[in-house]
């Protein structure tokens, strides 16, 4: 009996590391506590079995919806004695080269799989750099106006005033206002024998919200490359919490260029990093791809979400719509700026703008620098209400 | 009822004589939970019964239920415990004319019975001879800093206030935490738990629960709502009606002395079943404006 217990631990653990694979979290803990479970139930019922690794190693719904599915394929596998962590790159490589259909559904595995991988730059871009219409010429991104930059940045500063400010529920102490602090002044008051002579008060805390940034590089989108790149590097001076995307047919994070690097530096960065540039545009999956790679990290009820974009979307429509609602679901607020919405006689009718328009908070147009401080003001009266 | 779980047939019979109709899988976790002394972190859909896992726990351990509803800004001092600050001052001020010493006078205002205790210093507490069941409801409301700090009171059940001392749990509580997705609870704190995501009820499942609920209603009925809600659950409103809904709306029905569900009485009643007016609008729609969908809806 012991003996079968081993041989059968270290499947347990096998399979843990199965999951950890497919993107699952899995915690060492987590495995020592599935081996205590199944010291307590007796292993002839396979359902308990499985009940008692599934409540242990599944932590979301979303892993608790793949469980059945991996559980089948490894233990039946495990019993034909093959290696189960050997054979998934493969297909997951075949499906992102598919996945320009129109119709293209990405399913939670390639998804867990690719917020895995994201770490894995080189196999990432590899993914990325096959692409029907990225453009092989890459645009020159650093024809702007340098002083540009400051003027975006005290245009993005006047824009991000009214959510730059959260009010906690938390306290902290504040000076002469807000409402006693009743354990202070009691605590202070002993020294003078109980008797509270000075008094002491707490305010709400307020801290800076969050602003996730994803723009739009996409050929289309080049005729405010003037606009989008002081824009980005405007951000540098917006407190410390911006994070910073562009996409067009695939997303990439570009928050460490724009903080920490200088302008020219970061222009040949960004330039070098970004592989499509000027291509076509996939707003759907480029959402997906934040949302499951960077969703649960960034997006809060202390989130601002801004996106930057014409809405002229190649990918999939249904695609685009749910990540729209998971995005608003999840952020503070949404706020999509568009450089065609300056025109009165704009309509938004292009698929990808007309799927997305319900999720978005305030839809706003920007197409110069001039327009991102007219939004500034504008969003500033929208909030005083 | 015994306060020990030994298999999980017994958890299974035990939850069904308690009136909680509950699948195998979800007795196996309560089983392993109880065995191995760790949390049971549930998710699911609103109204699917996940904080009844914890009423019907205390239920089945005979033993207390404490429950702490979770709400954004909840700090320790109304989940842990607080100083009762004004009748520390009433009794300073009481004392002023006495000769106490000062010390005497700490020693006294600092004691537990100027203490509040709030839920999680009460579940230690409690824990002298039998174990309380702490629900802890809605984890998701409440803020990131609250669950970093519920993260070391759960590992070790212990409490020190710097007036009074350590206190520790003499057993550990049964601690039952429920979330409604809002936002995605910290790896640290779901670590430590075992995990389970309650589903909406099958149609036996959904009958049996009606049948244990709401004794005296009429087998026919009961099938008939049941497979009224199975149907409503397939479309994708913005809230599916959960288990809970289905029991309101049946205890709705009872009251109004109907025993049989027609067109008119479900349009009068549609307020119990969705919560959304957008919702109800849609049904009214796309489903009841149509003769055929209709009567899918009603067949008994």
């Amino acid at each position: 009996m012991i003996d079968e217990k081993r041989g059968l631990g270290g499947k347990v653990v096998r399979f843990a590391v199965f999951l950890k694979c497919r993107g699952f979290k899995i915690f060492q803990s987590s495995v020592h506590d599935t081996l205590r479970c199944l010291e307590e139930i007796s292993l002839e019922k396979k359902e308990d079995f499985f009940v008692s690794l599934r409540s242990n190693l599944a932590t979301t719904d979303l892993e608790w919806i793949q469980f059945r599915d991996l559980f089948d394929q490894f233990w039946n596998r495990v019993n034909e004695a093959k290696n189960p962590d050997k054979d998934e790159l493969e297909p997951e490589r075949e499906r992102r080269k598919e996945d320009l259909n129109e119709e293209f559904l990405p399913d939670d595995h390639v998804d867990l799989s690719t917020a895995a991988n994201n770490s894995d730059k080189k196999e990432w871009l590899e993914g990325v750099a096959y692409s029907p219409v990225s453009m092989v010429e890459k645009k020159d991104i650093g024809r702007f106006h340098r002083g540009d930059i400051q003027v975006a940045q005290l245009a993005l500063k006047k824009m991000m005033e009214p959510f730059k400010i959260d009010i906690s529920r938390r306290s902290k102490r504040g000076r002469k206002s807000g409402d006693i602090d009743f354990p202070r002044v009691i605590r202070k008051s002993l020294k003078t024998g109980g008797i509270p002579f000075e008094l002491f008060y707490r305010q709400k805390k307020k801290r800076l919200k969050r602003l996730a940034i994803l723009a739009d590089v996409s050929g289309s989108m080049d005729r405010y490359a003037r606009f989008v790149m002081p824009f980005l590097l405007g951000l540098r001076g917006v407190g410390s919490r911006a994070e910073v995307f562009v996409f067009s047919t695939s997303l990439t994070p570009i928050t460490f260029m724009v903080r920490h690097l200088n302008v020219e530096k970061a222009l040949k960065r960004i330039a070098m990093e970004v592989p499509d540039w000027s291509g076509g545009t996939r707003i759907g999956y480029s959402l997906h791809q934040f949302n499951r790679g960077h969703g649960e990290r960034l997006l809060n009820r202390r989130t601002v979400v801004v996106l930057l974009s014409d809405g002229w979307d190649l990918g999939g429509k249904d695609l685009l719509r749910r990540e729209m609602a998971f995005l608003s679901r999840k952020a503070y607020s949404v706020i999509w700026l568009n450089p065609l919405a300056g025109d009165p006689d704009y309509e938004p009718l292009c698929r990808g703008m007309k799927s997305a328009l319900p999720y978005i908070d305030y839809f706003l147009p920007a197409d110069s620098l001039q327009s991102l401080k007219r939004v500034g003001r504008l969003l500033s009266r929208i909030m005083i209400h | 009822m015994s306060s020990h779980f030994k298999s999980i047939d017994q958890v299974v019979d035990e939850l069904a004589d308690s009136s909680y109709i509950a699948d195998r899988a979800l007795a196996t976790v309560l089983f392993l939970a109880h065995r191995l002394e760790k949390p049971i972190f549930l998710e699911g859909e609103p109204g699917v019964g996940k904080t009844e896992v914890g009423i019907v726990m205390s239920r089945l351990f005979d033993t207390e239920l404490i429950r702490l509803q979770c709400y954004e800004g909840l700090d320790s001092s109304t989940a842990l415990y607080e100083w009762n600050y004004p009748k520390q001052l009433l009794h300073i001020r009481l004392e002023e004319q006495g000769k106490r010493e000062r010390e005497k006078i700490e020693e006294i205002i600092y004691s537990p019975e100027f203490l509040i205790k709030r839920p999680l210093l009460e579940a230690i507490l409690r824990s002298e001879e039998k174990a309380p069941v702490l629900l802890i409801d809605e984890i998701d409301r409440s803020d990131e800093e609250f669950e970093a700090f519920l993260l070391e009171v759960l590992s070790d059940f212990q409490i020190t206030i710097p007036e009074i001392g350590t206190i520790k749990a003499k057993k550990k509580p049964i601690v039952v935490v429920t979330s409604n997705r809002t936002r995605d609870v910290h790896d640290a704190l779901k670590r430590r738990c075992l995990y389970h995501w309650i589903e909406y009820p099958s149609f036996e499942k959904e009958y049996k629960i009606i049948m244990v609920r709401l004794p005296g209603i009429e087998s026919r009925f009961a099938k008939q709502v049941t497979r009224f809600m199975q149907k409503a659950r397939s479309v994708d409103f913005l809230k599916k009606p959960g288990i809970s809904e289905t029991l309101d709306w049946t205890m709705a029905l009872m009251t109004m002395q109907r025993d049989y569900l027609d067109e008119n009485v479900v349009i009068e009643t549609l307020g119990c079943i969705f919560k959304y007016q957008e919702d109800i609008k849609r049904f009214k729609e796309e489903i009841w404006a149509d003769q055929e969908t209709r009567g899918e809806y009603l067949t008994d």
